[in-house]
């Protein structure tokens, strides 16, 4: 067991390193101003309030969606709709604020996110019932019904729901009033930050002090075993599903809330699959979710000072992720196998 | 247009529409086959076209540009098959490493190249039409079947091809053997992992030939231009019940709603969103249906 964790501990710091090293690789290969750029990614996101009151806002989503990427991953369902939902829920949390606009900030906030969270469960726990039900793959249904739910939100974004005072494509803003309070001006970090902190600590609990935790993550664990010890299995698929598409959705609300007003077209685009990395980072564990998104907000916010001051564009940044994801889960590390004890040796 | 001629058009577009379908799911099913469910296939199709078109505008030549794409779709696969292989990684993450790989490697690319990370449009020599001049007058049949680039053609030959190779050739069979039970396979002295990895590397050279067949005939690169594709092909593998011929008519059916969609777009004016919608509505209505179906004939037995 103890063997397992280090193990897991040196392909972490084994992708981190990794990361980084591409990273600078791609900024070698595109930029160049080699050093300029090395500067713009690495330094500049911490080196005035404003960049890093903004890299700890971009941790918000991940923190909420990548929790319900856990819960999703520790059932053993894997849920590739997450751009959907967050992009489902931002929209269902800005048309219950546009609906109210006289309320008080705190009921429209709370309306507004769980209508977020019904959003995108909904769409989560259609994946889980197809899966439960009929045995589709969550894998394909959740991307399927995730790829067909973005462009109907494209759609209403520039359409129905277009806002005609605006040339841009975007949705009307919800009432100033309405929108979190800012904590860390001129940053857009809001109260939306303790949110997040309250969801991993909830996510915490509930994974390791509840029933519904422990039989989780013994279907995750061991389906067959589960199944024979009497826990309903097909309910843990169903039910993961339905919290993970919730939490997603809840992010994309927290969005809205915290820094973006309205919904524009594709503004969480991506913020899906950065959650994946960054629970995958946090090898599931609510809490780790923490400096996870902190790691993954950093390279995010450094791709993204390297585009607006040089000549590399930010897409970089998914090279990068590429690169954790492609070693994140290895369970064989190819160059630091000289390093490991040996097997069999004098234990 | 007469009633024929529009029929004809409409066969035409959908056959042609089956193309990149038809390679990238044959691609799929040497990975099914061999027990692993390849969500890559996007990824390895975007990569395949975008090095295919920019390589044959560069050098002026198709036959490169096909060889460009299916070999950087191929050196993807491999890397993504040697994580999961040799690292032993977990299969989804790594695949979905291969598809954001291939996403941010294109625009980074196109951004550094042509300075945009929207459509290139690029000269590149024109597809051969091989029966457009004979067969192709034929009227009804020459616009449904013999108005069609060399690339169409050559995806049916990859049908029989791929039957013949998983059927009839010993390293096929052993392939399909290491999906039903790699132990048996190990003990027979074979190596399940080496059919694994050839397996992927197979995927990556038929959907960069999907990805050469979607960018070389439009001389265009178009961000995210795979479209979904890698992800139809895998339920056409499933609907096909993992049989060359069965997704070759799969194929058909989704490309067929995806080429009628854009005719009924010219005729009602539907909005560009929905158009794009419709391949992955079909697909989850086609897994839907089929699922529904064999649980109905698993109550009946």
């Amino acid at each position: 067991m103890i063997e397992q964790e280090r193990k897991r501990g040196k392909v972490l710091i084994a992708t981190i390193a990794a990361a980084i090293a591409s990273a600078c690789l791609l900024i070698l290969l595109f930029s160049k101003d080699f050093a300029g750029s090395l500067y713009l990614f690495f330094i500049a996101p911490l080196a005035n309030s404003y960049y890093l009151g903004n890299l700890m806002a971009s941790m918000v989503p991940l923190i909420v969606a990548g929790l319900g990427v856990a819960f999703a991953f520790e059932s053993r369902n894997f849920n590739l709709g997450g751009e959907g939902q967050i992009y489902a829920g931002a929209l269902a949390a800005t048309l219950v604020a546009l609906l109210l606009p006289e309320s008080p900030a705190l009921g429209v906030q709370l309306l507004s996110c769980a209508a977020a969270a019904a959003a995108g469960g909904l769409i989560g726990a259609f994946s889980g019932m197809l899966k439960r039900r009929l045995g589709v793959d969550e894998l394909i249904s959740s991307f399927l019904a995730s790829s067909l739910i973005v462009l109907l939100v494209d759609y209403m974004v520039t359409g129905p729901l277009q806002d005609p005072a605006s040339n841009f494509q975007t949705t009307r803003a919800i009432a100033p009033a309405t929108a979190f309070a800012k904590i860390f001006l001129p940053s857009s970090l809001s109260i939306g930050i303790f949110v997040a902190l309250i969801v991993s600590l909830a996510g915490k609990a509930v994974m390791d002090k509840t029933r519904f935790g422990f039989e989780l993550k013994l279907c995750g664990a061991n389906g067959e075993f589960a199944h024979y010890a009497g826990i309903d299995s097909g309910r843990y698929t169903l039910i993961p599903m339905a919290l993970s598409g919730a939490l997603h959705g809840l992010a994309g609300s927290l969005m809205i809330f915290g820094s973006y007003y309205r919904v524009m077209r594709g503004f969480s685009s991506g913020i899906g699959w950065s959650a994946i990395a960054v629970s995958l980072i946090a090898k599931n564990n609510p809490l780790a979710l923490i400096p996870a998104a902190a790691f993954y907000s950093y390279l995010d916010s450094g791709a993204k000072s390297v585009m607006m001051g040089s000549d590399v564009s930010s897409e970089i940044v998914a090279i990068v992720q590429a690169v954790i994801f492609l070693l994140i889960t290895a369970s064989r590390l190819p160059f630091i196998k000289a390093f490991a004890p040996k097997k069999g040796g004098s234990e | 247009m007469n009633r024929l001629g529009t029929a004809g058009m409409l066969a035409g577009n959908a056959i042609a529409a089956m193309t990149p379908l038809i390679f990238a799911s044959m691609g799929g099913l040497f990975t099914e086959l061999a027990g692993m469910l390849n969500i890559a296939l996007e990824g390895l199709i975007l990569v395949g076209a975008f090095f295919a078109i920019v390589i044959a505008s560069a050098t002026q030549s198709l036959f490169a540009g096909f060889i460009a794409g299916s070999l950087a779709a191929m050196i993807l696969a491999w890397v993504y098959g040697a994580a999961t292989i040799r690292l032993k990684a977990n299969i989804f993450v790594t695949g979905l490493a291969a598809n954001i790989f291939a996403s941010g490697l294109t625009v980074v690319l196109s951004n550094q190249w042509f300075g945009t990370k929207g459509v290139i449009a690029l000269k590149a020599p024109e597809l051969t039409r091989p029966f457009v001049g004979t067969l192709g007058g034929i009227p009804f049949l020459g616009q449904a079947l013999f108005s069609h680039n060399i690339f169409s053609y050559l995806s049916w030959i990859c049908v029989i091809a791929t039957w013949i190779i998983i059927h009839k050739t010993p390293a096929g069979i052993r392939m399909r053997a290491t999906g039903a039970n790699a132990e048996a396979v190990a003990a027979s002295g074979f190596k399940p992992n080496a059919y694994r990895l050839q397996a992927i590397v197979m995927s990556g050279f038929f959907c960069g030939m999907a990805g050469a067949s979607l960018s070389l005939p439009l001389a265009a690169y178009v961000p995210n231009m795979s479209a979904g594709r890698g992800w139809i092909a895998l339920v056409a593998i499933y609907l096909g019940a993992r049989k060359p011929g069965r997704i070759a008519i799969a194929c058909f059916v989704f490309a067929f709603a995806e080429s009628y969609s854009n005719y009924a777009q010219g005729l009602f004016r539907i909005p560009s969103e929905f158009m794009l919608a419709i391949p992955y509505a079909a697909t989850l209505i086609a897994l839907l249906a089929a699922s529904l179906a064999e649980r109905a004939r698993r109550v009946n037995r």
